[in-house]
């Protein structure tokens, strides 16, 4: 018995003996502490090869304070404990800012990791305000756009551009993204003048059924003139089927995370469908840099990206590397504070900013989709007309 | 005096897994490595969520599915003590003001958190004790269900299934080697006293135990309760190694995790325990290794994504084919001169 934990012992010294490499000075390291296996490598893949496209123009143009710019991989396997590890194994390879998964439940691990060695780290696409100062320290970032601005702008959107008056809150309860997008709602609803909501229910992503909830829409006096719709993947789809094939023809309102066209398919013919996007994956985006943006993905990966969470990825590397150019250095609290400096900082995909007191978006230029009969095309954009103030974020 | 006699005819086996652990830590800061080092802290993390699965288990027989519900009660309860009041505030608004405004040290945290693990595994313990046998397991399981259900919903208490952050992390090795060798003491020390071997009576001959007068229930209750606490002290441990706690993290996976691992070392052996987790854990880091790639030379070798969880399994096939009661099945590691004995026996 005694060899065999002397044969666990020398296994365990043999493979401790692979030590990651040091950091150098003739390069800069950013590190991925993102999931390579397990569901979240779904969310995580896009985002990230988009972050590898700004890296590789980045380096064609010469590198960051003319250093190239190396990365450091390590995979979490969407575990919020190899997560850690994760964050653990890139700073030891000496990355200089860490980049996390994108949900802030499985990123956070591997954030607070590079936090407490003093690194900046960059959620790839959280919306939840918790994915920044609020939830895991001083120089923690994200890359996308809160969820609540989602919800905040379609309301607003409708309410000038619709004349929608009348609206139905209908809110998936899985996740703090769902929230978010309801809270965003609630917060602009009161400021729209004349602007009603007529009733509000809750549903789980999982039920097979909202039988309930949409019998309680029908007898409505009079149908909404919205729904505001909190809801993802994979129950959305099945919630809109039946909200449609009850007859309930009201437009309907989203977040982002419904955006793509590979569930389209399931609710044939689906109309005055509404969600909101940081950019077009398809083709139509009045920005024509996007549109160049995704032929060069489709380059590098072979395929056309899949939802607009594909963008925050390159947003990210690009504030980061902007942010280190102007600090001159890739030190912290420099880059931080450089960060920190933005106020509608132009990106490819919209301005971006960031205070001492929010690392996230509270406000964006967003593009609004439409599906009709089953075809989704850009036939807007909208900003809010202020940011949510954090105070009411964080309710 | 017998019982002096057996301590020291057994002791040999909670000094060796000791010192085995005590080498492990030697190991990572040896190392110099952060990833490593984390790897180990896990291993210690399991080596006392299995030896706490130990107690209940390999003494009385009954195979728990609920015991990650205890590791859940300890890693909240860990949680409510050690934040910050601020981050309180905020995260878990519905917490009974003095506890808001508590924030104790890490160690005192996880005392705490065993306490109240194990004050639950008494209340629970106290019906489902007079259960046996594969009713015992499922009802066991349906624990685990409901405290599940209740920190995924409980808002205000438990932030639901949101992830609760801002408990103080602890990365240096020694205080979870720490915990992981008082785990494998209390499980020695249960298992020669008065109340271990009663209840591996029981175990063994139900009847005869009977009718020597042991109430096998209590018996029950008293491992369950100290495998509890231990289950607890390991979930305010593992809130501590990574920062972060969620509900879904003490739930099936962790179940099946412990359970395996227990029963590929040997569910009736505390060294088995040990060694279960130390051997498959070495075997999942190094295959980790092998899928990240190693260089030799100028060719990195590296195995396909995947494959260590299908080498795992076959793994763990192979040695339960070799030896159905597990690598240690009912022996324990002892001095050589000494006769290979259970501790207690």
């Amino acid at each position: 018995m005694k060899s065999l934990s002397k044969l666990t012992l020398a296994l365990l010294g043999a493979t401790a003996l692979v030590t990651p490499a040091l950091a150098q000075d003739d390069k800069i390291v950013v590190g991925f502490a993102t999931a390579e296996s397990g569901f979240m490598q779904a969310y995580d893949k896009p985002a990230q090869d988009a972050a590898m496209i700004r890296i590789a123009e980045i380096n064609a143009a010469g590198g960051l304070l003319g250093k190239q710019i190396e990365v450091v991989n390590a995979d979490t396997k969407t575990d919020r404990a190899e997560g850690a590890k994760a964050g653990l194994s890139v700073i030891d390879a000496g990355a200089d800012m860490v980049v996390v998964s994108c949900d802030y439940d499985f990123g956070a691990p591997a954030a607070l990791a590079a936090e407490g060695a003093g690194l900046p780290s960059f959620f790839l696409c959280a919306e939840s305000i918790k994915a920044g100062i609020q939830g895991v320290g001083p120089n923690s970032f994200s890359a996308s756009v809160l969820a609540a601005v989602q919800g905040a702008t379609m309301a607003e959107w409708s309410y000038n551009k619709k004349e929608a008056r009348t609206f139905y809150r209908l809110l998936d309860t899985w996740t703090e993204y769902n929230k978010g997008i309801c809270d965003g709602f609630d917060w602009m609803l009161p400021r729209l003048e004349g602007a009603s909501l007529v009733g509000e229910d809750t549903f789980k992503n999982e039920d097979a059924s909202i039988a309930a909830q949409i019998t309680r829409i029908k007898s409505l006096e009079k149908e909404p003139d919205a729904i505001m719709l909190c809801t993802m993947m994979p129950g959305a789809v099945s919630a809109i089927k039946q909200i449609r094939a009850a007859g309930i023809n009201s437009m309907i309102l989203n977040g982002s995370g419904v955006d793509g066209s590979y569930w389209l398919s399931a609710v044939p013919d689906l109309s005055n469908f509404y969600v909101p996007v940081q950019g077009s994956i398809y083709g139509d985006d009045p920005n024509a840099d996007v549109t160049a943006f995704n032929a060069k993905y489709k380059e590098a990966t072979g395929g056309d990206p899949s939802s607009q969470y594909v963008y925050p990825g390159y947003v990210m590397i690009d504030v980061w590397a902007k942010a280190v150019e102007r600090a001159g250095t890739t030190e912290t609290a420099a880059v931080v504070a450089e960060l920190e400096k933005m106020t509608a900082e132009p990106t490819l995909f919209g301005p971006r900013s960031f205070s001492a007191e929010l690392h996230h978006q509270n406000s964006a230029d967003y593009r609004i989709v439409n599906i009709e009969a089953g075809k989704p095309a850009v036939i807007d954009s909208w900003t809010i007309s202020e940011p949510i103030p954090v105070a009411d974020l964080m309710k | 005096m017998a019982i002096p006699s057996v301590a020291r005819r057994t002791i040999s086996t909670p000094i060796i897994l000791a010192l085995i652990l005590v080498a492990l830590a030697l190991l990572a800061v040896a190392s110099g490595s952060r990833p490593f080092n984390q790897t180990i802290i896990d291993v210690f993390l399991r080596v006392i969520l299995v030896v706490g699965l130990y107690i209940f288990i390999g003494n009385s027989g009954v195979i728990s599915f609920g015991h990650a519900g205890f590791t859940c009660l300890g890693g909240y309860a860990a949680a409510w003590l050690t934040m910050p009041p601020m981050m309180k505030e905020t995260l878990l608004p519905g917490l009974p003001a003095w506890l808001m405004a508590l924030q104790l040290p890490f160690w005192a945290g996880a005392i705490f958190a065993a306490l109240w693990a194990a004050i639950w595994a008494a209340l629970f313990g106290k019906i489902l004790m007079r259960l046996s046998g594969i009713a015992a397991s499922i009802a066991t399981f349906a624990m685990l269900a409901m405290i599940n259900t209740i920190y995924s919903n409980w808002e205000s208490v438990t932030a639901a299934t949101s992830s609760v952050v801002g408990i103080p992390i602890i990365r240096t090795i020694w205080p979870y080697m720490i915990a992981a060798i008082l785990a494998v003491f209390i499980a020695w020390a249960h298992a020669i006293s008065r109340a271990g071997l009663a209840l591996r009576a029981a175990r063994d001959e139900p009847t005869a135990a009977a009718a020597s007068g042991i109430d096998a229930p209590r018996e029950r209750l008293i491992a369950f309760v100290i495998s509890g606490a231990v289950m607890g002290m390991g979930g305010a441990l593992f809130a501590h190694s990574i920062g972060v706690v969620t509900p879904d993290t003490f739930y099936l996976t962790l179940t099946f995790t412990t359970l395996s691992m227990l029963v590929v070392g040997g569910m009736g052996s505390l060294s088995g325990a040990v060694l279960g987790v130390v051997i498959l854990s070495s075997l999942i880091q190094g295959l980790r290794w092998l899928e990240a790639g190693i260089t030799v030379g100028t060719t990195t070798f590296a195995i396909p994504n995947g494959l260590q969880e299908i080498t795992l399994g076959v793994v763990m096939i192979l040695i339960l084919v070799r030896r159905p009661s597990g690598i240690m099945a009912n022996s324990e590691l002892s001095w050589p001169r000494a006769r290979p004995e259970k501790p207690g026996e």
